[in-house]
């Protein structure tokens, strides 16, 4: 979730749930809710795709990660794709000749003696799409580690300073603004140099960067829960605070943060990509579609393959998460007349 | 050096005794010139004589004296002879200033504005966009074809590229390793290679385990097949490398003894390094800059990486930021490294002295003492055949300590519009812009890989700055046009005597510089003496360092105590 | 209102101290010697002794803060180690570049994003709903460096010697040195007057050169397009959901009750409310723009704030990182004290309070 949406997102998260309804029914019905939407069902489509692709991944995949095919192929590095379907039974008619020739520039039809690369090789001669595979487990794996730890902390920092209030909270929100108040990006580029480039500084940039946003939201929920008549009884009855706080707050202030979470994922992954695009992301050797498209970015012209099927797949992994938490902020947004 | 671009003055040898018999008589007078003075009158002639410090312990320089013989003599002396002598004068760090604007230096108006003699003076440089220079309507030469040059800047090659082809720039440098056929294909545009004058080598740290190992090093050379690196990630015109000097140099050694791609013999030897089951080295440490003798870095990584886990040895890459990498490297802190070498000056002493002789760079650890021997005799002496000889010698020792193993010889290229006349590649990376031109065009972009730091020649060490400032500033001698050859510039005649110990300049009569003033001798003195002596107030530049007068003649009057570590 | 505006105005104070600390944190965290970094092959002990003491590096922490804080009221931002200007030189040269460009992308965001955000708004789950969510969303998911690219690939080589084609930099014709207006007016010289000369579709105005104008306004819309995607889709899906929202208060039900017209109730009833937090996004977007400016500075070639920053953090450029951070944040956070103060004047809800 961009920051830009974070006071929407706040607003939306004060808005307390309809007590009445129990926890279950709630979930259950906000999932129905939002696989209603056609977006949302093309959004976890996609997602399964790239799930099936990170988890099934050495399976799927023709070739090694590292695999280097210079010498047992005899390829040259950024050999165009070769995909053995022919496309030659296309009829002859103008605009599908058109397509036919598209389809063969990109590997269609290409000759069964040449070894067949669905997305062409790298520029060190190795499968394209083999790498786009195993890039899943990495870019999935990433975001959401990234966005995990900073829902964590965030989640508890807001959870605390809501309900504590007085000078801690604004002692927490203060420092929140700060925060904030840096572009995220040049914030995740100042830790990363400050600790040195990889996969792991990556995500503890992009996590830190983005705690903010989640105490915000999660704080907003809490007050508006506070003021629940069900927490007044429980206070009234001399229920302690932290059982208060894990038995009613926290359960109720999980449906905001699910939303902004889901959304928040695609913003990590743009992140983690524009960091490899700026070259702290690390490990060349590893397959992850940031860093694969950062490496190729000057040769956009002459191999757009390169270029083209990680940023489709940085896209996709982007959009899915972005469909899905649309829909899931419909589903669970108060307001909306059902 | 290792992070400047290119500098390839000339053959000192073969190309200094040309210049010492195209200046004239070879007899003995120290004062022989044909040409009456110009000037009358009111002329004091500047001098500067240091003989007296030659082969003291203070002074490590070569120049013993330089003194305005009168209006348009200029005669300098040396403490030993120097064979290549006029070859390093017409290097651009030793371009000629005005007295008035040097006595100014301090206030720093040099760097940002240096005034020449040149055929284009600085019209405007605005900082992180362009820096345009207009036609100097005085030229004492050819008018330049063009009467406007704009230099602008881009690190992305394709960036370049697409600039070129779209037609908002004329000419680009360092053509991106795969663009060079899409450029040799567009029939607009025209592609011109450069041959390599660098060397591409992975170092080690010989007293870092398990580094200290000389068989170790030695498996690792005979691992890297570097037909494959060349053929894969370098452009036309590179060479896989075959010891530390590059084929330009003249003291390279044809048919050198090299380590060949022999994975047999790189298991053979891990074994008797210690290692027969292979081994785990930890980390290749480099950095992502892109650089003439290493065009792709991480592909190249990876495939080391890759071959060397061929023979059983693992590595895991480190790619290091650009400053914190040298940094390291300059302390000794990398144990296994890629790295490379572009020549300052065409003489195997810019190769091997700075690497492995005595007081080398802590790069590589200790330094092996049979090296420093033969180094050190081969940089005294004058004799060709005999240097050729101990540089054969480093060769062979080299290739047994190891602790640097030579890739590859880096090739690269510019690219021009078709319709620009008189485009060419300089090897010193100099490129003239005055001897092109352009049917009905009025303004040549030039784009290069990055700004200058500073346009004030003697200081600068960059190509991107050198390249700039040699548009405007002029030396007493200078480059034939694409090529190493020594032409006249601000002098046009020079002669020495038969030791190569005394050498006179005949400047030319009637050269102003861009404001106006009048060009004599005591310019060429005051700009000579500028940099010779640390001591002088006006010894101020963008950075004092004044790198390449040092490595030319040796070293500087009053020098400033040597740096730590 | 204006108790709201002092209450504001009162609680930015910790927030901008808050900047100023972690400005310097940031400074230090740079990891790298300062004296190393600046004076490279110079660094003997003698020299970084020197050195150190007159940037105060040998200082207690306390201290540095302390005169930094000092030097930063009085205007001093320090000196480049990189370059040989000021930090404030250099703000005044490379701000104007990320201003404009963000400021175009802004507006290009604003127009593209609200009307399709009220197109989509108004026919809630429709086909075109999804299909501007959908195209949105696209919008946000791809990356400003592919974009970037592409758009280069397409409108700067493939339609070149079309009438669609755009240069591929975002600076001005090589060659084109506009004079600063100051000095065609023949006024006096001050900063202000040459940050704002920096601005080169302000300057080319100011000094009536229209054919600057253009020059200026071709090379800036490519990175000006690639910048605006992100925002422009966050704006759609804003206005968007704002509008839902809008839509299925009572007020607006009366109206249809009443049996005015779809787009009437729209138009006259809904809008007004539903932009109100689209005005809370243009000034948070303030962010993202300057960060994503770093990516399209680096693509399209210009020297802004971005790209000047990232360079400063990779070369350990001490004083640029502080100076260019603290000016951002502080530009960041009195942005959004404005569209708060904005926002506050508009939404009628707060106003009766």
């Amino acid at each position: 979730m961009a920051i830009e949406e974070l006071p929407l997102a706040v607003e939306q998260a004060a808005e307390a749930p309809p007590p009445q309804r129990r926890q279950r029914g709630l979930w259950r019905d906000a999932f129905r809710q939002t696989f209603r939407k056609r977006s949302a069902i093309v959004g976890a489509a996609i997602l399964g795709v790239l799930l099936f692709m990170a988890l099934f991944a050495p399976l799927l995949a023709p070739y090694g990660e590292r695999e280097v095919l210079i010498d047992s192929e005899g390829l040259q590095p950024r050999t165009e794709p070769c995909i053995h379907l022919s496309v030659n039974w296309i009829p002859d008619v103008p605009v599908l000749s058109t397509l036919e020739s598209f389809l063969e520039s990109n590997g269609f039809s290409c000759s069964p003696n040449e070894p067949q690369h669905l997305m062409g090789l790298d520029g060190n001669a190795r499968d394209v799409f083999s790498r786009v595979l195993y890039g899943a487990r990495v870019s999935l794996g990433a975001s959401v580690a990234a966005v995990s730890f900073a829902v964590a902390v965030g989640a508890a920092i807001g959870l605390i300073s809501g309900f504590v209030g007085g000078r801690v909270d604004n002692g927490a929100m203060r420092v929140m603004d700060v925060l904030l108040a840096f572009p995220a990006l040049l914030l995740a580029i100042a830790i990363v140099t400050a600790r040195g480039p990889g996969l792991f500084n990556a995500v503890l940039a992009v996590s830190v960067v983005t705690i903010p946003v989640y105490a915000r939201v999660i704080r907003s929920r809490v007050l508006s829960v506070r003021e629940q008549d069900f927490v007044s009884a429980d206070r009234a009855l001399g229920v302690s605070r932290p059982r208060i706080l894990s038995h009613r707050v926290l359960p109720n202030s999980l449906t905001p943060l699910v939303v902004v979470a889901t959304l928040g994922i695609a913003t990590a992954v743009l992140e983690l990509a524009a960091l490899s695009f700026v070259g702290l992301g690390g490990d060349p050797d590893t397959a992850e579609w940031g860093r694969m498209l950062a490496l190729e970015r000057n040769q956009i012209f002459t191999s757009p393959h390169l270029v083209f099927y990680p940023g489709l797949m940085i896209m996709l992994n982007v959009l899915a998460f972005n469909l899905i938490g649309d829909g899931l902020r419909d589903a669970l947004d108060p307001r909306l007349n059902r | 050096m290792r992070q400047r671009r290119i500098r390839w003055v000339s053959a000192f040898v073969a190309l200094g005794l040309v210049a010492a018999a195209c200046g004239g008589d070879d007899d003995d007078s120290a004062e022989g010139d044909d040409e009456a003075p110009a000037e009358g009158g009111d002329f004091e002639a500047q001098s500067f004589d240091e003989s007296a410090q030659c082969g003291t312990d203070a002074y490590a320089g070569n120049l013993a004296s330089i003194e305005a013989v009168d209006a348009q003599t200029v005669k300098f002396t040396l403490c030993n002879p120097d064979v290549a002598f006029p070859s390093k004068v017409a290097f651009s760090a030793l371009g000629i200033f005005p007295e008035e604007q040097l006595e100014d230096a301090a206030s720093g108006a040099i760097i940002d504005s240096p005034i020449g003699t040149g055929p284009y003076k600085l019209e405007a440089w605005e900082k992180g966009s362009q820096i345009v220079l207009t036609a100097n309507e005085d030229y004492w030469g050819d008018a330049p074809g063009i009467p406007t040059v704009v230099f602008r800047w881009s690190e992305e090659s394709a960036q370049r590229l697409v600039e070129l082809q779209s037609g908002d720039v004329d000419g680009i440098d360092n053509v991106g390793t795969e663009d060079f056929a899409t450029v040799s294909n567009d029939s607009n545009l025209q592609l011109i290679e450069r041959e390599p004058l660098n060397v591409f080598y992975l170092g080690f740290n010989v007293d870092k385990p398990p580094f200290d190992n000389e068989q170790l090093r030695q498996a690792i050379g005979y691992a890297i097949d570097k037909d494959r690196i060349i053929d894969n990630f370098y452009p036309e015109g590179s060479i896989a490398a075959d010891q530390f000097l590059p084929p330009g140099i003249p003291q390279y050694q044809d048919g050198a003894e090299t380590f060949t791609y022999d994975p047999d013999r790189a298991r053979e030897l891990l074994t008797e390094a210690g290692y027969p089951d292979g081994v785990d080295l930890g980390v290749l440490s480099y950095r992502a800059t892109v650089r003439g003798y290493l065009p792709q870095p991480p592909q190249v990584a990876s495939d080391i990486r890759d071959q060397l886990a061929q023979v059983g040895i693992t590595v895991a890459l480190d790619e290091q930021e650009e400053g914190a990498f040298i940094d390291n490297a300059n302390t000794g802190a990398l144990s296994f490294y890629m790295l490379g070498w572009g020549a300052d000056f065409p003489d195997a002493t810019n190769f091997w002295d700075f690497h492995f002789g005595v007081g080398a760079s802590p790069q590589f650890g200790t330094g092996f003492d049979d090296m420093h021997e033969v180094l050190t005799e081969a940089g005294s002496t004058v004799d060709e055949d005999e240097r050729a000889d101990l540089y054969a010698q480093a060769n062979e020792l080299l290739l047994q300590h190891a602790q640097a193993i030579p890739i590859a010889y880096g090739g690269s290229a510019v690219a021009f519009d078709a319709a620009v006349e008189g485009a060419h590649a300089s090897p010193l990376s100099n490129e003239r812009f005055a001897v092109m031109s352009e049917e009905g065009a009025d303004q040549l972009v030039w784009m290069q890989n990055g700004e200058p730091s500073g346009l004030y020649c003697a200081d600068e060490t960059d190509g991107e700055a050198l390249r700039v400032c040699e548009q405007i500033n002029e030396s007493l001698l200078g480059y034939e046009v694409g090529g190493t050859e020594v032409e006249p510039a601000l002098a046009e005649e020079w002669e020495s005597n038969d030791d190569l110990t005394e050498w006179t300049f005949t400047l030319r009569d009637g050269v102003t510089f861009h404001d106006g003033s009048t060009f004599d001798a005591n310019d060429v003195v005051a700009s000579y003496r500028t940099q010779w002596d640390a001591a002088d107030p006006r010894h101020v530049g963008r950075e004092g360092l004044f790198t390449y007068f040092e490595a030319l003649f040796g070293g500087f009057l009053n020098p400033p105590p040597a740096p730590a570590g | 209102m204006l108790r709201f505006i002092a209450r504001r105005l009162v609680s930015s104070i910790p927030v901008l101290f808050g900047i100023l600390l972690a400005t310097f944190v940031i400074g230090r965290l740079i990891p790298g010697d300062p004296c190393q970094a600046a004076l490279q092959e110079r660094a003997t002990p003698e020299a970084c002794a020197e050195f150190n003491s007159e940037y105060g590096f040998d200082d207690p922490v306390f201290v540095q803060f302390g005169s930094y804080v000092g030097d930063v009221f009085r205007g001093d931002l320090g000196n480049s180690l990189q370059e040989r200007q000021s930090v404030t030189d250099l703000l005044i040269d490379r701000l104007p570049v990320t201003l404009q460009l963000s400021a175009a992308a802004l507006f290009i965001a604003v127009i593209v994003g609200v009307p399709l955000g009220v197109l989509a708004g108004s026919r809630h789950n429709s086909k075109t709903d999804v299909a501007t969510i959908v195209g949105a969303n696209l919008g946000v998911s791809i990356p400003v460096f592919v974009l970037g690219l592409i758009l280069q690939y397409v409108f700067a080589l493939q339609l070149d010697d079309t009438p669609l084609g755009l240069p591929a930099s975002g600076q001005l014709t090589a060659g084109v040195i506009p004079d600063p207006f100051y000095e065609v007016w023949g006024i006096g010289h001050n900063s202000l007057f040459e940050f704002i000369s920096n601005i080169d579709l302000l300057n080319a105005v100011l000094i009536w050169r229209w054919d600057i104008f253009v020059d200026a306004l071709q090379h800036l819309i490519l990175p000006a397009v690639a910048l605006a995607t992100i925002p422009m889709a966050i704006i759609a899906r804003m206005t968007r959901s704002s509008l839902v929202d809008v839509l299925g208060l009572d007020y607006v039900r009366t109206a249809r009750a009443k049996g005015l017209r779809e787009r009437v109730v729209i138009t006259r009833h809904a809008l007004r409310n539903s932009l109100l937090p689209v005005v809370t996004v243009i000034g948070l977007s303030l962010g993202t723009l300057v960060g994503g400016a770093i990516l399209t500075e680096t693509i399209f070639n210009l020297t802004g704030v971005g790209k000047t920053l990232f360079d400063a953090i990779t070369g350990r450029d001490y004083f640029v990182v502080q100076g260019f951070t603290l000016v951002v944040a502080i530009g960041f956070v009195v942005v959004n004290l404005i569209t708060d103060i904005v926002y506050t004047f508009l939404d009628p809800k707060v106003r009766v309070d």
